[in-house]
């Protein structure tokens, strides 16, 4: 995959942004509402999305793997490193598949990744479990995501509009 | 402002969020690992907090099987068997197990011979060991008594023999040194809190992680089929308890109940006025042995012997005697936190 | 690929918040079964320390469950409040001793099939007291 120098600098600066909003996310205790540890919002899925429609799902889906491992690192946990990965990579294909169809903005989409993305934390607590008691908690993400996935439309949106006319939409 | 402008502050911004999240948000307290294990004949539990709790409980049951194999009577391989089988030879047994047999030597010289591991063969000529039970006759005691005694236990280095006719069993400190080994390894693992189960047995470390100290329940000896048939409650923080009571094995026969702790001198059920007997001490390295061989010969000894034994300050434990006449009798150390069960019908009673 | 979204909802995405609403739905009604199941009591049964099933005791109501362990069968009965073994081939029987269990955190043990019965869930009826000594 060949890159232009500005698409390589706007995956290391989306990169980066994601890493700053998966933390950020972390100060927020989910787990104090629902006791998973290692449950996120799943606010980094904007830079999926964004990355996803300026870039590309091959560009996108880098920027998601980076994002996780080094979140992971950073997190001092590699534990987490499954949620990341799991809630990450639902979203994205979900996130891909929606983002085909004309009728849909972005708001559908995203809303359907943070669907998608919770589905796969759900699925991550699972398998290190080893039992099936986090599906106790599946239906109240589910419409934890309908919010999020707004509210992540909502910021992509505003991104994209403030980005319109600038040189990063076009090529 | 442009566009670009926004966007490099909304960047900038995120970024320092993400600065200042660098420092982790997880507690180390809240891990917690829980496991059971079944081993030396009981149920356990190992309950253990902090950011280590996994490898600590799965290193600690480790330590358990091991010592389960190496401390077994039944196993015929194990090196105590083979001690056992050894008709006077030496025995290569290893520094563990001759340690073990010291400082049960030591219990056993402290409390004037009411715990001793060489009271083995009359335990089994009881049936204890096979659960074949039996009265056995006095003489068959009396030739099994002359067996008995420390002075037919011999050590040298990493190597024991025993007197032809003499025989040990560890079962009575093998469960409180294992806990002492848990203790240990919980604590390489820099356990915060935790709590031990093993049978009658409990190591707590710290305290719960709302604040509070642990709460362990002494079984009532007269209700005890029900869970909650409790005498008292204990609030412990870093501390051993073992139990030890006529009711946890017994058999009956021609009406009367002859239970599993043998008094060394008579070679009969201890028949001491008690029915239970609960030690108490701090959670230094040693102790969990010391409550398991004392649990044992203070039920022997008797209320009187007990508690002048526990003033004469040789070791520093608390405790709870259950009497035959319906009393509770308590150390005054164990004053704080007591908490009385009022519906079991005792009279309680604190001594200094 | 390089283009931009739509940035205005529309009917289609009334349509993904349907269905994702509709997920949510389902999955209340079959993983919460209706009813809190959080505080339903459940029998749990485990061999050597490693858990090989849960029996809710709403469903498992009125049944009879053979456990086959380390040589040795159990015969375990369910009522909707209580669970007991009610019959085995071990040679301590102290499962069958124990007779029935009906709070949370009580448990029955079969010490030579190596298995653990436990009652998990129910009111918190606390006696207050992490471990029993004795």
């Amino acid at each position: 995959m060949k890159l232009t120098t500005k698409q390589l600098t706007l995956c290391g600066i989306l990169t980066t942004l994601a890493l700053a909003l998966s933390v950020a996310e972390n100060q927020i205790p989910l787990s104090l509402a629902i006791p998973i540890p290692g449950i996120k919002l799943g606010l980094a899925n904007i830079v999926t999305v964004f990355a996803l429609y300026v870039l590309g799902p091959a560009q996108a889906v880098l920027i998601l793997l980076a994002r996780c491992l080094l979140g992971a690192v950073f997190a001092g946990n590699m534990n987490a490193l499954l949620f990341s990965l799991m809630g990450g990579f639902a979203a994205m294909g979900v996130m891909i598949l929606l983002s085909r169809l004309r009728g849909l903005s972005v708001y559908g989409v995203s809303i359907g990744g943070a669907a998608a993305h919770n589905c796969g934390q759900i699925a991550a607590a699972v398998l290190s479990l080893g039992n099936t008691a986090p599906l106790y908690y599946l239906p109240i993400l589910l419409g934890v995501s309908l919010l999020t996935g707004a509210l992540t439309g909502l910021m992509a949106a505003c991104l994209f509009r403030a980005l319109a006319h600038t040189d990063l939409m076009k090529g | 402002m442009g566009t670009k402008r926004i966007t490099a502050l909304l960047l900038a911004a995120l970024a320092v969020c993400g600065l200042t999240g660098c420092g982790g948000t997880r507690d180390p307290n809240e891990a917690q690992e829980s496991i059971q294990v079944i081993a030396m004949d009981t149920a356990m539990v190992l309950t253990a907090y902090g950011k280590e709790s996994t490898r600590a409980v799965y290193d600690a049951e480790e330590e358990i099987r091991r010592l389960d194999a190496l401390l077994s009577r039944t196993s015929g391989s194990s090196e105590i068997s083979m001690l056992n089988d050894a008709g006077g030879e030496m025995v290569p047994v290893g520094a563990e197990i001759c340690t073990l047999i010291q400082t049960a030597g030591h219990f056993t010289e402290a409390t004037g011979g009411a715990f001793d591991i060489t009271i083995a063969p009359v335990v089994s000529a009881w049936g204890f060991t096979t659960d074949s039970y039996q009265v056995p006759d006095q003489e068959e005691l009396q030739a099994l008594l002359e067996h008995v005694g420390m002075e037919h236990v011999h050590l040298s280095g990493a190597n024991a023999s025993l007197d032809p006719g003499t025989m040990i069993d560890l079962g009575g400190i093998a469960k409180g040194y294992t806990a002492d080994r848990v203790a240990e390894i919980f604590q390489q693992h820099e356990v915060p809190r935790g709590k031990v189960e093993l049978g009658g047995n409990i190591l707590v470390i710290g305290d719960k992680p709302d604040g509070t100290a642990w709460r362990v329940g002494v079984q009532d000896p007269k209700r005890p089929d029900e869970a909650d048939g409790l005498v008292c409650v204990l609030n412990l923080t870093d501390a051993f308890a073992v139990t030890s009571g006529s009711y946890q094995r017994y058999f009956e026969q021609d009406g009367k109940r002859y239970h599993h702790i043998i008094d060394p001198a008579t070679g009969y059920p201890a028949d001491s006025g008690l029915t239970s007997v609960t030690v108490v001490a701090d959670s230094a390295q040693g102790n969990g042995t010391m409550c398991d061989a004392l649990s044992t010969a203070l039920f022997v000894m008797g209320e009187d012997k007990a508690l002048d034994f526990w003033r004469s300050g040789v070791y520093d434990f608390q405790l709870v005697l259950v009497t035959e006449d319906g009393r509770v009798v308590v150390t005054e150390g164990l004053k704080d936190g007591f908490v009385e069960m009022e519906e079991s019908g005792y009279t309680y009673e604190f001594v200094s | 690929m390089n283009s931009s979204p739509k940035l205005r909802p529309g009917l289609w995405d009334a349509l993904v918040v349907l269905v994702v609403a509709a997920l949510a739905v389902g999955c209340a009604w079959t993983v919460w079964g209706g009813q809190d199941r959080g505080t339903e009591l459940t029998a749990v049964v485990s061999v050597d320390g490693v858990e090989t099933e849960r029996l809710p005791l709403r469903e498992a109501a009125g049944t009879e469950r053979t456990i086959q362990a380390g040589g040795y069968t159990l015969r375990l009965r369910l009522t909707e409040t209580e669970v007991w073994v009610e019959s085995a081939d071990c040679p301590t029987q102290d499962c069958v001793h124990t007779g029935h269990i009906s709070r949370g955190g009580q448990s029955i043990v079969c010490l030579p099939a190596r298995v653990i019965i436990q009652l998990e869930g129910g009111e918190s009826v606390d006696t207050g007291v992490d471990a029993v000594i004795g």
